[in-house]
């Protein structure tokens, strides 16, 4: 099935319009406008140093824009919006060693009733496949599964918006690839909208339905391109579809011409 | 290929095999290093013996043996309805060490909490930070005499003394403890919602534990200290009360008795504490190990 893509510009769910981000005289980013449609992937890739992570901050609502506006569902976004959920990079330093994996992901749904929160918790260590690891420490588990509990964590308190900040920067190659298929295969069961923030070339080609492509500091959306593969994706089919190859060429080149020596997108 | 032998497990049989004479040669080393511990106590039991025999040492130097005799029949006697604790143990041992108990106890409290606050606020702490130290560097026996003033008789004066003596190592512990907890977690908790307490509670606190741990050992150490400065005068109970009142009694006995009850204490305190910590930090000895 291909993808259409024409409804970008309709029903989307996170927009940013014109969002400025400066530390003193120091400017980040530069008056970024995009568009997060609904039920989709969307990836931003961008050179090191880009802004990325500057970027999620003000649209998780952690941080305000310099200049312009996040608006998420057609409301401002002025704190953490409501149905947000966030992935971390680093998950040994965002997950909580002193509380088991079960705790960790119920952690965040302490308003629920205790016979809800323990479903929620045990859906969402399954969708990961960690059914049967629930008394582990985080630190007793390799960091693919840490990072499978951080995702967790977030689904459970179901999101509409999973925001994931390079999520498998620190995991080894065959991992990172057994990542990206559990999350495109839970974004298929459950529709919701995924925002993915990554360095890595072939990883946003392979997730996205639209990559937004940043240039280097002070970052500006050089593009945004529509992936058309069809779902759903493999790492041998899609990964060799001369489709694949050539968008992965002109991203290559885009963030070769911002003027960094970008990453080849090769793991 | 080699991808599949990276992979491949030990064979079962040797691996049981190596496990086994591993086992053997760790029950051997915990014999050696048990024995080698042993070595210097029983000389230094050796050089007390000799020093209570010699001439002009054995004046003020008891016999160990007697020694052990009086810690028998002082602190460990068995009364009617004393749960066979001696006298010395009811009358002295207990009512000192409850208040460096309360003095620790309320040094924690005060400890913690301003550490916390201090931590997490830097202008709290930029405020407080020159009475912080102000306050650290008096030496604190210095005080017995202040305190006595301001509290009056009875175990406040103590109590209090204890507690601002032992506070500064937990204030101090807890202060970093609270700053090296990351900003990522604090992150992590800001989108998933965690309200304060929440994240007081389960975040804070657990996060800065280990070092909080790590001064309050040293807060106990340094409370048996105290315990025994503030007892020394204006006192009617107490292992430094009855230091002072075996001396003036030439009784050094009596004296040399404390001082070994003295040390069991220590030791028994710090096994205490150890049993305490090893359970609410098994995170930290697991994460930690991990990482090495």
């Amino acid at each position: 099935m291909t993808e259409t893509l024409e409804i970008v510009n309709t029903k989307a769910e996170l927009v940013l319009d014109g969002v400025s981000k400066s530390y003193g005289a120091n400017l980040a980013v530069r008056s970024i406008s995009a568009e997060v449609p609904a039920g989709k992937v969307s990836v931003i890739v961008g050179p090191s140093g880009c802004g990325k992570s500057t970027l999620l901050r003000i649209i998780s609502g952690l941080d305000t824009p310099t200049e312009g506006s996040v608006t998420f569902e057609g409301s401002p976004v002025t704190g953490v919006p409501e149905g947000l959920a966030m992935v971390f990079q680093d998950y040994s330093r965002s997950l909580f060693p002193w509380m088991r994996v079960a705790k960790n992901v119920a952690f965040p749904l302490r308003h629920l009733k205790p016979a809800e929160r323990a479903e929620r918790v045990q859906e969402a260590i399954d969708a990961v496949g960690l059914a049967g690891k629930e008394h582990l420490y985080p630190w007793e588990m390799s960091g693919g599964m840490q990072q499978r509990v951080a995702i967790a964590r977030a689904l459970a308190s179901h999101p509409k918006l999973l925001l994931m900040d390079e999520p498998y920067a620190s995991v080894d190659a065959q991992t990172r690839a057994d990542l990206e298929d559990l999350l495109l295969a839970i974004q298929a069961r459950l529709g919701i909208t995924v925002l993915v923030v990554t360095h890595d070339i072939d990883e946003s080609v392979y997730l996205a339905d639209h990559v937004i492509v940043l240039s280097a500091p002070p970052s500006v959306v050089a593009e945004t391109i529509e992936v058309d593969l069809p779902r759903p994706r493999d790492h041998v089919t899609t990964k060799t579809d001369p489709r694949f190859v050539e968008i992965r060429g002109h991203v290559t080149r885009l963030l070769r011409g911002a003027g960094r020596p970008a990453d080849d997108g090769t793991h | 290929m080699s991808i599949t032998t990276t992979h491949e497990r030990r064979p079962l049989v040797p691996g049981r095999r190596a496990a086994s004479s591993e086992r053997s040669r760790r029950l051997q080393r915990v014999a050696t290093t048990t024995g080698l511990r042993l070595i210097v106590p029983a000389l230094i039991l050796a050089a007390w013996w000799a020093g209570s025999r010699a001439e002009t040492a054995g004046l003020f130097v008891a016999d160990p043996f007697e020694t052990f005799t009086r810690v028998r029949t002082d602190f460990l006697a068995a009364g009617e309805g004393h749960a066979f604790l001696g006298d010395a143990t009811w009358d002295h041992l207990f009512p000192g060490v409850w208040r460096a108990l309360q003095g620790l106890g309320l040094a924690v409290v005060v400890g913690v909490g301003i550490g916390i606050a201090l931590g997490r606020n830097r202008i709290l702490m930029a405020l407080f930070q020159p009475l912080i130290h102000l306050g650290r560097s008096l030496p604190s026996p210095a005080l017995v005499g202040v305190f006595f003033f301001v509290f009056g008789t009875g175990d406040s004066p103590k109590v209090f003394l204890i507690a601002f003596s032992v506070v500064w190592p937990i204030l101090f512990n807890t202060i970093d403890g609270v700053s090296s907890i990351g900003a990522a977690r604090m992150q992590a908790a800001a989108v998933f919602k965690i309200n304060r307490w929440d994240r007081l509670v389960h975040i804070v606190l657990p996060g800065a534990a280990p070092k909080i741990f790590a001064g309050m050992r040293t807060a106990m150490s340094l409370s048996l200290i105290i315990m025994i400065i503030s007892e020394l005068q204006k006192s009617q109970n107490g292992l430094g009360y009855l230091l002072i009142q075996s001396q003036r009694n030439f009784d050094y006995t009596g004296f040399w008795a404390v001082l070994v009850v003295l040390a069991i204490l220590g030791v028994v305190m710090n096994i205490i504490f150890t049993i305490i910590e090893r359970r609410v930090l098994a995170w930290h000895r697991g994460a930690t190990q991990q990482h090495d």
